[in-house]
């Protein structure tokens, strides 16, 4: 098992060293073991805060943090955010004014806007999470996608994952292609020219057709969510034809069903769009076991992270 | 005391050693081996560069309408510190200077209040809006020296042409702001692999290039003076000096901090280096500093933008665009680029005093006998601390607040 981590916040996968990210997967496991129990806490963090800032909505990813402070014993907060306001620094300055007053002792912060975790985390001696900021990094997703990708394949070196889908806004596609990465395995992109960014890693490798990606054989496709707006905007004509095109529609889901092919997703899945009805109820998605590995992970983070938010006691 | 005597120093121009003899603001000699009589204050020159006063033709005042971010009379005072004895205010005050009398209340306004002379540009397009011409020959009657409507480009190709083609009667130049709005959406930096890992949505450099070679081609067509202002892109250089060598009255400039900085220095997500137009690649620095040496590049000018403490505190995507210039371009430069010997001091002096003034069809500044005194006394071995205190522009917006820059300007003397 790897050595411990010294660390006040997780901010991005970039920050973490390889042996930094095999002690929080290697640290998952028992709290994971946890769920199956009638008792599903353990005393680790009781008598600390831990404080929920989402600025952006999101019920999933917030409940899953509440569920992992909550089963370390942690005191669970979420603090409400005006959403109706104009998004401003005004908003974010005064905040970490309270937090700190506060005296919180870790921070989990969604925001729409990239850096907006670390402008918190330099200031607090909360530790900070980064549950998500604009199109940067969702450390925490690509670890519970790295955690469920060990549980399918113990030997991680040479995997293949294929991420489609619109990278170009996706935190998630950078922090899981960056973890992945790390971890040995090999990433393939796929999706329309005007949704991958034209300066990718030079680790990953760009697919400009689906036969292609296909025969580049992925032992995982990685599905993210499409937005509509971004029809809008021009980067796709229609879900119609992004469906078929960029999609796994009927057709492709039988060869992948044949092939044996891992769907990974991030979630929410929007039906119809990345891809069709029946890979709800595939026997090797693994859409399930990311929410529930996503408990066990975010616990096993609250576990590494040190903040630093007590008087000095001693030894750090 | 009326009477000076700086004697010791070398001249930033050409190197050479020359004492100099002021009297009531009038350099009354200048050669080697003068001596002070009893009457005259000797100031020691030994080991500084006499420097001709800068020219900054690209400073936003914020006066009308920002007065707490900056005024005439705060920016003038900042140019002062920084070695900076003329500016050129741009028009995108609040309400904008897009008539003569908006020219006339500014010019009014620097008269009364400000340190040094203060020039102004005005808007090409009424409220800088681009969709009708200002009324150009009534702000060159009132003393406007520029036409821009810098922090915008002109979006509609036919109404910059209309512009210029009308500019050429007064003589007036046409400032160009080179950006392609539709293609710059919401970016807040550079398109490319460093905004790809911040995540942050990106401009891409075509966005300039586009325009830069859309202007230069309106400029020829309608026979008018062009300036091209911020030239921040490799490919951006080469078109402007393609345009030159065919012989097109084309000039341009480029900041201190697109000489200086890459976006590789926006990996903190540090709101004090957001600016538009955005920093580019290390490689496109290295091509404006080849560029400024070899004379596509024509003039250094700051592109001074004060915002408040409060407004740069906002998230990167958020914070308004640009930073302060006038108190650390010379410093900066001198810091980075002079000392380690990238940058020659005769070609700074060009850049930054001869060529902004000629450019302008202002008088030259220069140091010799018969002319008025104006000229920066600079410590090339001194140490200058960008701390809160030292500066005196309203604003604190800059990315070497903190920092220690080589070099100090000791005196400017004015006449």
């Amino acid at each position: 098992m790897a050595t411990g981590m010294n660390r006040k916040d997780l901010l991005d996968i970039e920050d973490l060293s390889l042996e930094e990210i095999q002690f929080i997967l290697d640290n998952a496991t028992p709290f994971k073991d946890l769920f199956t129990r009638s008792v599903k806490k353990v005393p680790t963090l009781r008598g600390k805060t831990v404080l929920n800032l989402f600025y952006e909505p999101s019920t999933r990813t917030r409940t899953s943090f509440e569920i992992a402070a909550k089963r370390l014993s942690a005191d669970v907060q979420n603090f409400a955010v005006s959403t109706s306001s104009v998004v401003k620094g005004e908003s974010i300055q005064d905040t970490i004014d309270t937090l700190m007053a506060m005296k919180v002792d870790y921070i989990v912060v969604r925001h729409g806007s990239s850096g907006v975790p670390k402008m918190i985390a330099d200031y607090a001696g909360a530790s900070v999470i980064n549950a998500g900021d604009g199109f940067h990094a969702h450390p925490t997703q690509a670890l519970l996608d790295a955690y469920t990708m060990r549980e399918v394949y113990p030997e991680l070196t040479g995997r293949k994952v294929l991420i489609m889908g619109d990278i170009l806004h996706s935190r998630v596609a950078r922090s899981v292609a960056r973890c992945f990465h790390m971890l040995g395995i090999e990433v393939g992109m796929f999706g329309p020219g005007t949704l991958i960014p034209q300066d990718l890693p030079p680790f990953i490798t760009r697919f400009d057709h689906y036969d292609d990606a296909w025969d580049w054989a992925p032992d995982v496709m990685y599905l993210l969510r499409v937005q509509n707006e971004r029809m809008k905007d021009h980067f796709f004509p229609s879900t119609r034809e992004y469906h078929q095109i960029y999609g796994i529609h009927r057709k492709r889901f039988a060869a992948v069903r044949e092939r044996g092919t891992w769907i990974m997703h991030p979630g929410p899945v929007n039906r119809g769009v990345e891809v069709t009805d029946e890979v709800m109820s595939y026997e090797r998605s693994l859409i399930n076991q990311q929410v529930e590995n996503g408990i066990a992970v975010r616990m096993a983070i609250l576990y590494a992270l040190k903040p630093q938010t007590e008087a000095r006691e001693g030894s750090a | 005391m009326s009477r000076q005597l700086f004697h010791g120093g070398t001249l930033a121009s050409d190197g050479s050693q020359a004492d100099i003899l002021v009297e009531d603001g009038v350099i009354q000699r200048m050669a080697p081996g003068l001596t002070a009589d009893a009457h005259t204050e000797e100031v020691d020159c030994r080991g500084r560069l006499i420097i001709p006063g800068l020219y900054d033709m690209l400073v936003h005042l914020r006066e009308p309408g920002r007065e707490d971010r900056e005024t005439i009379e705060t920016g003038s005072l900042a140019a002062l510190h920084g070695g900076i004895t003329g500016i050129l205010a741009m028009p995108n005050t609040d309400p904008p200077i897009d008539s003569g009398s908006m020219v006339q209340f500014v010019l009014t306004l620097a008269g009364e209040r400000a340190e040094i002379p203060v020039d102004t540009a005005g808007c090409i397009t009424r409220g800088r809006l681009g969709e009708e011409m200002a009324e150009i020959g009534d702000m060159t009657a009132a003393g406007a020296v520029m036409l821009t409507d810098d922090g915008s480009s002109v979006a509609n190709p036919n109404m910059l042409l209309r512009a210029m083609e009308y500019a050429r009667n007064f003589d007036m130049l046409i400032g160009s702001h080179c950006a392609t709005p539709a293609l710059d959406l919401h970016g807040v930096m550079n398109l490319g692999s460093m905004s790809y890992r911040l995540g942050l949505p990106g401009i891409p450099a075509t966005s300039e290039e586009i325009c830069i070679e859309r202007d230069l081609q309106l400029a020829r067509l309608a026979g008018c003076r062009i300036h091209i202002q911020q030239v921040t892109t490799a490919r951006g250089c080469e078109i402007i000096r393609r345009y030159k060598n065919e012989g097109l009255p084309v000039t341009a400039e480029v900041s201190p901090h697109h000489l200086l900085f890459s976006e590789e220095d926006l990996c903190n997500y540090d709101t004090s280096l957001k600016m538009y137009p955005p920093l580019r690649t290390p490689a496109d620095c290295e091509a404006l500093l080849a560029a400024l040496i070899d004379g596509t590049i024509d003039a250094i000018a700051s592109d001074h933008a004060p915002h408040t403490i409060f407004d740069k505190q906002m998230d990167f995507n958020h914070a308004p665009f640009g930073i302060l210039g006038l108190e650390t371009a010379l410093l900066s430069l001198h810091d980075r680029l002079v000392r380690p010997g990238k940058l020659p001091w005769d070609v700074l002096v060009r850049a930054y005093s001869e060529n902004p003034r000629r450019i302008l069809n202002k008088p030259p500044v220069e140091i010799r006998e018969g002319v008025d005194a104006e000229f920066v006394v600079f410590d090339p071995e001194g140490e200058t601390e960008i701390h809160q205190d030292y500066l005196l522009s309203l604003s604190r917006n800059t990315p070497f607040l903190g920092q220690t820059l080589a070099g100090n300007i000791e005196q400017v003397v004015l006449p």
